[in-house]
């Protein structure tokens, strides 16, 4: 085999096994590492060349580049995974169409990807992405669960979003879920503060999914809330 | 084929058929004669009213009379005559030898012209094109593109954008459309450094249709953004120009904007162009159901639209009485037409849209309603649809849609009451906003008013002034008949 390619392989393999340990520090080592590696070949994008070992390559890269963006998830840094899935993009579109065969964890991190845009509020991207992905990719659950809570999310049945929550297709969703519930925590409490005329604390906490009148005075001060008004 | 056979059973009549051809033989060489003056003369408008003469040409084009054509233009032997003739079919050797007798009687054309020759490239390919002969149309586009990286002439122009015109149909048609981009690219850079205007906004039309086909708005948008704009020359180009802004804004969720641009390309193009205004129109009503309003039902009943539109009529209905159910069967009816309209996303959005319609009837006709009532009436198809309704109608609320306030420990919707609005200052204000745009317009007409340039000049002599009448009267009737569209 190629030396070079050899050589990113082994890497590699240091590098998944520290994913498995949950060794954050040696896994950033290694990813930029491999990174630099990876410049070396021309057959990846934006070349495309046709080289003798390129459909090997670009398999090694895409798998490459899908843990990186599954580790900024683990570690919670959105730019890095915005970075990395868009270094990821080109494997999908452009070379899936040629030589690759499917990634086997490409709708789950699409439906990631599609998430995090509507964490982010960015929902004019999110419908861009949305029309970039074919009718067999729509049926996939983990694609459909991101499209399902935008449209949640847009009619205001924050309680299915909520709920939502429970029925995710893979663990990696939670970190997104967690920060999607922030977001609907406070519009549950804007549209409470201008729909009721009145509101028990024990109503409010269900609402809002505290767990105890404690944390729901501390979010009630945060805010500044004016309206909510006591009346057990 | 059929053609052949009669020819050999029948040699006698090819005279009298090489004598009704010539009708049009006789206006394409007309034409040619009027590229060779607009050439030499450096005036842009006689191609224009060339390409238009061709244009109305169109359904004659046979095999014959461009063959008959191209001895005529090109010196027959030259490796462009050569290139040309083998894309179009072989005839028979009788009717070749007719043509070129005649051919050889009148003088020949000396050295031609790149424009005669860009001129030829057109006519083969457009004749390839209504043939249906798609791969020979792409092996001819991209010859005559390469043969125009070449030439660097203001009068070529013209010629130049119908030929990336059809060069880019010809992939279109044979699917092959993302080969293209790159060259698309490279030649709209040519025609910005070259300051060939109406090839820019060709090329810019002919990329954002690549762009659109694929679905990748967002590379469509950088590049629109990006790209020099300037006023429009031609009004069919900016009529497509309009259509595809519009997509890209509905896209991105900016309905006004997207509105504006589809109204007024449906406005604008001619209307002999029937399809592209039923596409118009489809996106045009979808994005005025999703900004919340309503269009009216003569909006359906346009000349010639009836049965394309049906569906986005049932559509509009089920979005107009605010029922779920109605929605999904239609939606599902009809799906079909909207996945190959490409408007299956959107009609997934407007779900929204139903369902606010619906609470606002049930805000205005009930004073106080249970939720449980209301989740019953909107048919939420959900686990816990009470719950699913309290949160909907509280986001509604805060938006503004309706006017009303929840009682959570009776489960109820109390509506306000809508005084009098009459008695505030509303109306004052949407008359003011109507007065200043009616002031607006008539303000802008009067400044677009002018005067035809240089008639202070001197007066024009007899013979000049009985051209430009030709000319002024040539264009009244075509705007008159309203031909085939031209692009």
């Amino acid at each position: 085999m190629d030396p070079k390619l050899a050589e990113v392989s082994q890497l590699f393999e240091r590098f998944k096994a520290a994913c498995a340990r949950e060794d954050v520090d040696t896994c950033c080592n290694v990813l930029s590492k491999l990174k630099v590696l990876l410049t070396g070949f021309s057959s990846l994008p934006p070349l495309f060349e046709d080289t003798p070992n390129a459909i090997h390559e670009l398999t090694l890269a895409r798998d490459i580049y899908e843990h990186a963006v599954l580790l900024s998830v683990k570690i919670g840094d959105q730019d890095a995974f915005e970075r990395d899935f868009f270094q990821l993009k080109p494997y999908y579109t452009d070379a899936s169409s040629s030589r690759l065969p499917p990634s086997s964890q490409e709708y789950m991190i699409l439906g990631l990807n599609l998430l995090r845009l509507l964490v982010q509020n960015r929902i004019a991207e999110f419908h861009t992405e949305l029309e970039l992905l074919s009718s067999t990719a729509l049926e996939n659950p983990c694609i459909k669960h991101a499209v399902e809570l935008e449209q949640s999310f847009m009619e205001g049945a924050y309680n299915r979003v909520l709920s939502a929550k429970q029925t995710v297709p893979c663990k990696t969703y939670d970190y997104f879920m967690d920060l999607l519930a922030k977001t609907v925590r406070d519009e549950i409490a804007g549209c409470s503060e201008k729909a009721y005329g009145y509101l028990s604390v024990s109503d409010a906490r269900q609402m809002l999914l505290f767990s105890s009148d404690n944390e729901l005075l501390q979010y009630i001060k945060e805010l500044l809330l004016p309206v909510l008004y006591e009346s057990l | 084929m059929t053609q052949d056979v009669e020819m050999k059973e029948v040699p006698a009549p090819s005279n009298s058929t090489a004598s009704s051809s010539p009708s049009t033989f006789h206006h394409l060489k007309e034409i040619a004669s009027l590229i060779e003056t607009g050439a030499y003369a450096r005036e842009v408008r006689r191609i224009v009213r060339a390409v238009r003469l061709t244009m109305a040409l169109r359904r004659k084009l046979k095999a014959q009379v461009l063959s008959a054509f191209l001895n005529f233009a090109l010196t027959p032997g030259s490796e462009p005559h050569n290139r040309l003739a083998s894309y179009l079919p072989k005839e028979d050797e009788h009717e070749m030898e007719v043509d070129t007798a005649t051919s050889v009687t009148q003088t020949p054309v000396k050295h031609p012209l790149p424009e005669l020759e860009i001129y030829c490239y057109l006519l083969v390919l457009i004749y390839l094109i209504d043939q249906k002969k798609y791969n020979e149309a792409k092996a001819c586009s991209s010859a005559s593109v390469a043969r125009l990286k070449n030439l660097n002439r203001r009068t070529v122009d013209v010629l130049a954008s119908r030929l990336y015109f059809y060069y880019s149909l010809s992939y279109e048609l044979t699917g092959d459309l993302a080969e293209i981009r790159g060259n698309l690219l490279a030649l709209h850079r040519i025609a910005t450094l070259r300051h060939d205007e109406l090839g820019q906004e060709t090329l810019l039309n002919l990329l954002l249709r690549n762009y659109l086909h694929y679905n990748l708005y967002d590379q469509a948008e950088k590049l629109r953004s990006k790209a020099p704009r300037f006023e429009a020359h031609s009004n069919q180009q900016f009529c497509r120009y309009l259509f595809y802004l519009g997509k890209i804004r509905t896209i991105q969720l900016e309905y006004t904007d997207a509105k504006e641009s589809l109204l007024q390309a449906a406005r604008k193009a001619p209307v002999a162009a029937l399809g592209f205004r039923v596409q118009c129109n489809k996106w045009a009503i979808i994005v005025r159901l999703l900004l919340g309003e309503i269009p009216e039902r003569t909006v359906f009943m346009q000349k010639g639209m009836e049965n394309a539109l049906r569906p986005y009529f049932e559509l509009t209905n089920a979005v107009r009485i605010g029922d779920l159910e109605l929605f999904k069967s239609v939606a599902e009816k009809f799906s079909t037409t909207f996945s190959s309209d490409r408007t299956h996303n959107l009609i997934v959005r407007l779900r929204h849209n139903v369902i606010r319609t619906g609470l606002r009837n049930i805000s205005i006709s009930y004073s106080r309603i249970s939720l449980a009532d209301v989740a019953k009436k909107l048919r939420l198809d959900s686990a816990n649809p009470v719950t699913d309704a309290e949160s909907i109608v509280a986001k509604a609320i805060r938006d503004g849609a309706i006017d009303a306030t929840l009682d959570r420990a009776n489960g109820w919707m109390v509506s306000k009451e809508t005084g009098d609005i009459y008695s505030t200052n509303e109306p004052q204000i949407a008359f003011n906003s109507r007065i200043a745009f009616c002031l607006n317009m008539h303000n802008e007409a009067v400044r677009a008013l002018r005067f035809p340039p240089n008639s202070h000049k001197e007066k024009e002599s007899a013979e000049k002034r009985r051209e430009r009448q030709q000319q002024e009267q040539e264009l009244a009737k075509h705007i008159a008949e309203e031909d085939d569209d031209e692009f």
